[in-house]
């Protein structure tokens, strides 16, 4: 009877295995036939010896059926047990082979804990901006609806237009509309300015929210005339003005003087729009100005209907409303828009999917990185893999057990990474939040730990399955007596490794390409002339309640203020003006030149207006080109003069001077142009200036008004005196939103920022990364070669000689990765254009720039191993195992 | 000749597990042990002998492997693994008490 060994009925058992039918039936087939033939040997006949044999035994099939499910239950259990078995000794084996050799495991797992670590921290952002959903009943079925104005821009919508919509409309079930409108409330402690907004009474069954106190506003509070003096408060405003007073529906609150019934305290994480403290009635009003265009719109589908009908639909109403008001809707149309915009702008989806791209690239170079230094240690390895293979593994086991090597890698990086993405976590909250309102919630959730054990798992699959192919190929391949013989078991492999430095290589070439033109662009953005100087200016919103001030108030009140804060010590220049540069929103207006209405509504031009005192200029720091500015003598019941900029000029008058022309507003109102300003980037820093006019505050009061104040030193230092001044004019009256001026416009580049840190800490990683890819590369060649290099030195090279063979080898294919990278570059980076600012994708220098970075990197992290080389001692390199 | 006597539920494990403790056996093999060394006072239906084997090797108690037999032909070799060995034990210590008990009552004198 033949002893098997213990390894062979392994692979026995592996490769050549009956099924259990088979088995059964061989077994009890060869039971009967030795029965049968010992009784006919005992002297029966044979069908004698069948017919006894079958007695004895009983029923071959019913026994049969039994085994077979008991076979069956068998293999299931002995699998499972095997699995476990073998698997814990993998485990204990791959542990003691990385403590083995601790810096090949510490420059693995840093790597991996830098991929993966970045690319959750990516997916975090991209999960909270793009993925999670909005806290409404049904967001997807929630759509925006714009006017848009002849140059083809979305715009806000006009009370009776809004009116006229909801009325018509048969494709939204609901509609409301929704327009800032701060507040001061007074009384109950210190005077405090709120950010409210005017809603109709709809928007809280649009948005399918109910509050936790009390009731929203009831269809008669909304509507002109009617009942509007209630209030509904944030749960926030709530706890943090009234300490969560359960009893606050028996109040009512002083808002700018108007007394009104708290009637609804809205739930915890409803905020709409976002930092909402107090909402009031809207009462939309169908005798207001259709041109005037103030309000945002939401609305939810019908039910049945698809969002391309409604977009039709919308348009056709605003087709008739053009017909219908040619002088205010004349070439205007409408649109809707999918609700999600709100929070992600298709600008900012476009930069959250390059950063995915992005952190793809990454982690796809830890891989590879990863999977080289693998290769090489395997180069080093066909030793122990080759007894391996010798006591009887089979070549799946030994696959199996290198994978498991390089998951247990994953594991341990993917931590480490997990815990990088927890760590950064609150910088992003802090620093994204501005630019990004929702990236403020970020939290990391069960989608990113998902994604986290996701990206471990099939890094580790990829970056181990190539090495482990290659090696365990290599090893039962009947060279198992060649390999342990030692010293021919350097070359194979070598090609992919360095296929692999080259991908590594190329990806770094990207990522700096990518991230010096980001960068670049974003310095060009920062060096943009915006035509104002925001530095040493205090910049303050200031709101005039509407139950106490009319315009001829207003005109007054900033009449008195402004003198006042000229005299405050350190005050160099100061202003006021109805929306302060990047503060948020617009307001325009339609024009023409001349005098008289234009027979054709589409005649009219649009621009920019703001109402501003006169010494808003010099306290921004807009130069006058032509003409004055606004002086004592323009005042109410004057003629009505306006200073221009000059996109405006240009746009108006092209071939004649404007000053003292005279333009006609939409509204219906003649004025005289009497001076002309530098243009000016009020909206945004990366387009250009747009047309814009600017009114004087004295004969267009405005109640909403922001100071502007250029100081000498530290714009903070005069907030105290400023306080003082305002409340000398009149006591009630508070200020908000203070703050140096450059802080907005820091604010709005908050985004092309984080865009562009994102994009440089990419490069540095993958720079990093494909210097040690490289270093760990070189150095296992180098040291796999080490009797190669004594068997030359012993013949006769010079160290010098030996050095240059090694760089020559690491430089080869580094350069091919550049080229290859500079290449993959022009043909990619044109995708980048989105985020970049004045700046071509194919930004010459940049690329020449990137290229002598990665050659100087190249050569930096090859030359200990190259030393190494040169320094070995011929003698002990030939005695080298 | 008296009849042989039939299997009590049970104990066919045993004494499987105890033909093998002599070393590895095919089925047939196992049933003609049974026979000669119980004198064949003992007679086993030879088919439910191999629900027995099965049950057991699922067990841990056995080990299969395909060999060959004194006589050439390929057959399936059942062996004791050391869980199997330890169940013998403890097989043998139950049937034991079981006989005494059977035994003190069977054996009283009327």
């Amino acid at each position: 009877m033949p002893e098997l060994g213990r390894f062979s009925r392994e692979l026995r058992g592996r490769f050549w295995k009956p099924s259990v039918d088979d088995e059964v039936s061989a077994e009890l087939a060869g039971h009967i036939e030795m029965l049968e033939q010992d009784l006919v040997a005992g002297g029966m006949t044979p069908e004698e010896a069948r017919r006894v044999a079958r007695e004895r035994f009983g029923d071959p099939a019913l026994i049969g059926a039994e085994c077979v499910e008991l076979g069956e239950l068998r293999d299931r259990a002995s699998s499972r047990t095997r699995f476990l078995s073998e698997w814990r000794q993998d485990v204990v084996y791959a542990l003691r082979q990385l403590k083995g050799s601790p810096r090949f495991t510490i420059v693995a797992i840093l790597t991996l804990a830098v991929g993966l670590g970045a690319s959750t921290t990516i997916f975090g952002i991209a999960s909270t901006v793009l993925l999670r959903p909005l806290p409404f009943h049904e967001p997807s079925r929630l759509l925006l609806v714009d006017e848009v104005n002849p140059d083809g821009q979305g715009f806000a919508i006009s009370e009776p237009n809004f009116l006229s919509l909801a009325e018509r409309t048969r494709t939204l079930s609901a509609i409301a509309a929704f327009a800032p409108r701060s507040q001061s409330i007074i009384g109950d402690g210190a005077p405090e300015r709120l950010r409210g907004i005017a809603a109709s009474n709809a928007l809280f069954a649009v948005l399918g929210v109910t509050p936790q106190l009390g009731r929203t506003f009831a269809a008669d509070e909304d509507q002109p005339g009617g009942d509007v003096r209630v209030v509904v408060l944030s749960d926030n405003f709530w706890r943090r003005r009234f300490g969560a007073d359960p009893r606050i529906l028996d109040r009512s609150i002083d808002l700018d003087g108007t007394r009104r019934r708290v009637i609804g305290v809205m739930k915890p994480g409803f905020d709409f729009p976002g930092g909402t403290d107090v909402w009031v009635p809207l009462a939309a009003d169908a005798t207001s100005l259709r041109g005037d265009r103030r309000l945002e719109v939401v609305a939810r589908l019908a039910s049945g209907t698809a969002q391309e009908q409604a977009g039709k639909e919308v348009e056709e109403i605003a087709a008739a409303l053009a017909a219908e008001y040619p002088e205010s809707n004349g070439a205007w149309t409408a649109q809707v828009r999918p609700f999600s915009e709100w929070y992600v702008t298709p600008r900012l989806r476009t930069r959250v999917l390059a950063l995915l791209a992005t952190v793809g690239l990454l982690v796809l170079m830890a891989c590879v990185n990863v999977a080289s230094l693998l290769l090489a240690r395997a180069g080093t390895r066909g030793h122990e893999i080759a007894v391996r293979a010798a006591l009887g593994a089979g070549r799946g086991r030994i696959i199996r057990q290198l994978l498991t090597e390089s998951l247990l890698l994953a594991a341990i990086g993917g931590a480490l990474g997990v815990a990088l993405a927890l760590a950064a976590t609150p910088v992003i909250r802090s620093v994204g939040g501005t630019a990004v309102p929702l990236l403020a919630t970020m939290s990391v959730d069960w989608r990113i730990v998902a994604f986290a054990f996701a990206a471990c798992g099939t890094t580790g699959i990829v970056f181990g399955l190539a090495p482990a192919i290659v090696v365990a190929g290599r090893a039962p391949a009947g060279s198992t007596p060649e390999l342990l013989r030692s010293g021919s078991r350097v070359a194979s492999g070598g090609r992919l490794r360095g296929a692999l430095i080259v991908a590594s290589v190329a990806m770094a070439t990207l990522m700096l390409v990518c991230a010096s033109l980001v960068g670049g662009s974003f310095v060009k953005l920062m060096r943009t002339d915006l035509g104002f100087q925001p530095d040493h200016v205090l910049a303050a919103s200031i709101v005039l309640p509407e139950s106490r001030y009319d315009f001829e108030r207003s005109a007054a009140f900033f009449g008195e203020l402004m003198p006042r804060l000229a005299a405050i010590p350190g005050v160099q220049a100061s202003g006021a003006v109805n929306l302060a540069p990047f503060s948020g929103g617009n307001t325009g207006m339609d024009f023409v030149p001349g005098s008289n209405l234009p027979v054709n509504p589409s005649q009219y031009r649009g621009a920019s207006w703001r109402a501003v005192t006169t010494g808003y200029f010099a306290a921004l720091g807009i130069p006058l080109e032509r003409g004055r500015l606004f002086d004592r003598g323009d005042v109410g019941g004057t003629q009505s003069v306006i200073v221009i900029n000059e996109a405006m000029a240009r746009l108006g008058w092209p071939d004649s001077d404007p000053i003292g022309a005279q333009v006609t507003l939409s509204n219906g109102r003649t004025m005289t142009i009497v001076g002309m300003v530098g243009d000016a980037r009020n909206l945004s820093i990366d387009s250009p200036p747009s047309p814009e006019m600017y009114f004087a505050h004295s004969q267009f009061p405005w109640l909403a008004m922001w100071l502007t104040i250029r100081t000498a030193g530290d714009p903070m230092s005069v907030v105290a005196a400023v306080r003082r001044e305002v409340r000398a004019v009149d006591p009630d009256i508070a200020l908000a939103r203070v703050q140096p001026l450059d802080r907005l416009v820091r604010d709005v580049a908050a985004e092309p920022r984080l865009t562009m840190l994102v994009f440089a800490i990419f490069a540095t990683a993958a720079l990093v990364l494909a210097a040690a890819g490289l270093y760990g590369l070189i150095s296992y060649t180098v040291a796999q070669r080490t009797r190669e290099i004594g068997v030359r030195m012993a013949l006769g090279a010079t160290p010098g000689s030996v050095a240059r063979t090694v760089l020559g080898r690491a430089l080869a294919l580094a350069t091919l990765g550049i080229a290859l990278g500079v290449v993959t570059a022009y043909g990619t980076t044109t995708s980048l254009s989105a985020l970049l600012y004045d700046t071509e994708p194919t930004d010459h220098l940049t690329l020449v720039a990137v290229v002598v970075i990665l050659v100087v990197t190249s050569v930096l992290a090859t030359l200990a191993p190259a030393r190494r080389a040169a320094r070995l001692d011929p003698v002990a390199a030939l005695r080298s195992e | 000749m008296a009849e042989p006597t039939e299997l009590l539920h049970g104990t066919l494990d045993a004494l499987v597990l105890k033909t093998l403790a002599w070393g590895p056996r095919h089925g047939y093999a196992i049933a003609r042990w049974i026979e000669q060394l119980s004198g064949d006072e003992l007679r086993i239906e030879e088919g439910s002998l191999y629900p027995a084997l099965y049950r057991l090797e699922r067990r841990g108690w056995l080990e299969a492997e395909w060999g060959l037999s004194e006589s050439g032909r390929r057959v399936k070799l059942y062996s004791l693994t050391l869980e199997g060995r330890e169940r013998l034990a403890i097989e043998t210590a139950q049937w034991s008490r079981f006989a005494d008990a059977v035994g003190r009552i069977l054996l009283r004198p009327v």
